[in-house]
């Protein structure tokens, strides 16, 4: 008996060893530029990681397949933070201080990355964040190449106001990034002569919207504006028109729901609704269209392209052009500077990190769902400039680059 | 807001609220087997259910059935392997059964990592007045009646079920008259767990299909039959109703998340007062 508990824990000790083991990958004798990549590979964001974490590789490989960075090449470590914020905070100290990254591509949920600020502050090392996200912080040392909300909202609302409604209902998942998204727009929705009929916010892991679908049909909204996050998602579309909701009349119209999503909702319950996001698998241009092709060539896990995808591929592609611009990869002042007006030809388009808020200037695109795809309506002709502090809400900085002074204590929680 | 049409809402929240339960009251309440594999047996229903709809062409009612069949099987084999092992040791029986829902967990997650839909069998809805009731919330309140009454007759008028209520009362002495202890436990944990996975099936066409869609009915159903009685399926109808309508009716006067904060608070009231729960048999 004793012995058996003796094995079973060798067991568990060797099995942890080999995962230690197994986490740095390809190394070899020449210099190499070390980049760090931290998603999740377990818990309860990993699926949507997952293919950040393939799309980062599947970049960092075509870079070196291309002759690496100046000629010297990516050696990449994948670190797996478990979707939980403090051991995101472990394992950028173990990049940093142990693997010695030049910078990290990673981090998905505002909740990780915000784990992460006082190391890199302290180690003076640098983050490429590709998620969406509320905006409302700069960090010296992170640059943010998702959107920004007012790149998904300023042309989409005047639009929808136009041609879809002007009574807008607001709804969204409880917690920041949707009630930040959801003020915005609000201010948009009122500038542009609509109405905001009702707001109304629901946990993440709501399955019953009987009451908001009753809510929403008293209030005679004409359009819903939503920024409902995650599975919740199936049950909102689904309880749409199980509870007599008519697409024709009062269409959802989403910041927050791609491609994942609609396998889930199902054909005919997405059908005819509305999403805004800077990029779709459906793009239709060559760059986009050879993007998703090696995508789900080199990916058969399950996962589809997404606007996550995309953008986490972008991250690698705009740290591998910072660092082309640098003489030595590891001095991080040098680098970020490089960071400021560095482009990349995306799948979506011409990106390019701002001169000066560390943010990134993304397309706005919106699209209705017909046949279970996104068939994109509108694309802006260029990218949108990026207001981490949307002039909307904050007049007095749109002078400053939409953003605090970088010694101002309000640009990240301190 | 129209009161009527929202009691008929939550008439549908109880009933899936209820149906979720069943299975709990039968394993938790009846063999005292603290199940954290529960919400991941739910799970395993939906995705039972969503293969043999989506790639084998079973029609919703047929699919039902094996779901049930499979699931049991499935608690059979968890029942005489682990379980069997750990009556009696609460502690170990948590560690077990929460182990078995992670394994269950992650291998629904290396096969469907992202959410999968489940289509509708009913569709539409009928209007009455003006209270709009979709014709699949008809059924699901109908089937979890069918449910209830099945389970009543099968616990209080079948020999089965004298034998089940002998163990529980006193194992040892039901086990000197001769009762098959072994076989009415494994039986008893087949059927709540072929309950389970019925609950995933009905559930999973309005929410999706996914690999922790278990997680948040395992603690409403804990919490409803902890509030209802643990053996009572009466007492089980009667919290899960009060439950689900208490959220619907107060998230209508307020948001959602009051709504959860005001019915949280009033279980723990409930629980304080009566920690047997609401309908509690009387016990020698």
């Amino acid at each position: 008996m004793k012995f058996k508990k003796l094995a079973s824990l060798f067991v568990a000790a060797a099995m942890s060893l080999s995962m230690v083991a197994c986490s740095s990958s390809s190394s070899s004798e020449e210099e190499t530029i070390k980049i760090g990549i931290l998603f999740s590979e377990t818990g309860s964001t990993a699926v949507v990681e997952k293919t950040m974490t393939n799309a980062t590789i599947m970049a960092f490989d075509e870079i070196n397949a291309a002759g690496g960075i100046n000629g010297v090449m990516i050696e990449y470590v994948y670190e797996d933070y478990a979707s939980d914020p403090a051991t995101a905070t472990e394992k950028i100290k173990k990049l940093i201080q142990q693997d010695e990254v030049v910078a990290t591509v990673g981090c998905y949920t505002s909740a990780s990355r915000q784990a992460t600020l006082a190391t890199l502050e302290e180690e003076n090392s640098l983050l490429v964040y590709p998620t969406y996200t509320e905006g409302e912080e700069v960090h010296p040392n992170v640059i943010y190449v998702g959107c920004m909300p007012n790149q998904q909202a300023t042309d989409y609302i005047p639009w929808i106001l136009e041609n879809v409604g002007t009574k807008v209902f607001l709804i969204g998942s409880d917690y920041v990034f949707p009630q930040t998204c959801n003020s915005q727009a609000a201010e948009l929705i009122e500038m542009y002569g609509g109405e905001v009929v009702g707001e109304e916010y629901v946990d993440l892991d709501q399955t019953d919207f009987s009451t908001i679908i009753a809510k929403i049909e008293e209030s005679g909204a004409d359009v819903i504006y939503s920024s409902i996050v995650g599975d919740s998602n199936t049950s909102f579309y689904k309880d749409f028109q199980q509870y007599g909701l008519d697409v024709e009349e009062v269409p959802i119209c989403s910041i927050a729901v791609d491609e994942s999503n609609l396998q889930a909702i199902g054909e005919e319950y997405a059908e005819g609704h509305y999403a805004s996001m800077p990029y779709f698998s459906s793009l239709d241009t060559e760059a986009s269209i050879e993007f998703v092709e090696k995508y789900n060539e080199l990916y058969d896990d399950g996962t589809v392209v997404t606007v996550l995808t995309e953008s986490a591929y972008s991250s690698a592609y705009l740290l591998a052009a910072a660092l082309e611009k640098v003489e030595d990869p590891t001095d991080t002042d040098a680098l970020i500077d490089a960071f400021a007006g560095v482009e990349f030809d995306a799948p979506q388009g011409l990106i390019q990190v701002d001169e000066e808020n560390h943010c990134t200037w993304v397309y706005s695109r919106f699209a209705q769902i017909v046949d279970g795809e996104f068939d994109i309506i509108y694309s802006s002709d260029e990218a949108l400039r990026p207001e981490p502090w949307p002039s909307l809400l904050y007049p007095e900085y749109a002078e400053t680059n939409f953003m605090p002074d970088w010694d101002d204590p309000l640009c990240y929680p301190q | 807001m129209d009161i009527l049409s929202l009691i008929v809402n939550g008439l549908n929240q109880s009933a899936i609220l209820l149906i979720a339960a069943l299975g709990l009251i039968v394993i938790y309440g009846y063999m005292n087997v603290i199940n954290m594999a529960h919400g991941s047996m739910i799970m395993v229903g939906a995705f039972v259910g969503f293969v043999l709809i989506d790639s084998f062409n079973f029609n919703f009612g047929f699919a039902l059935i094996s779901v049930f069949v499979i699931c049991a099987l499935l608690g059979i084999v968890l029942e005489k392997v682990i379980i069997k092992k750990l009556y009696s040791k609460p502690t170990e029986t948590i560690l077990a059964t929460y182990a078995i829902s992670l394994i269950f967990v992650e291998i629904a997650r290396m096969n469907y990592p992202i959410s999968q839909s489940m289509p509708m069998p009913i569709q539409g809805y009928i209007e009455i007045g003006n209270v709009i009731i979709p014709r699949y919330n008809i059924f699901v309140i109908s089937f979890a009646i069918f449910l209830v009454v099945l389970s009543l007759f099968l616990f209080n008028k079948t020999t089965f079920g004298k034998k089940l209520r002998a163990i529980n009362q006193n194992r040892a002495m039901a086990e000197c008259l001769g009762i098959n202890t072994a076989s009415v436990d494994t039986i008893t944990f087949a059927y709540g767990s072929g309950l389970a996975g019925i609950a995933g099936c009905v559930i999973a066409p309005s929410t999706g299909v996914y690999y922790d869609m278990g997680a948040s009915y395992l603690t409403e159903s804990f919490m409803t039959v902890v509030v209802g009685g643990l053996q009572s399926f009466i007492g089980v109808v009667l919290s899960s109703t009060i439950i689900a309508q208490g959220k619907i009716l107060l998230a209508s006067q307020s948001s959602e998340t009051w709504a959860k904060i005001i019915v949280f608070l009033i279980i723990i009231v409930i629980i304080r007062i009566k920690p047997e729960g609401l309908f509690t048999k009387e016990r020698r």
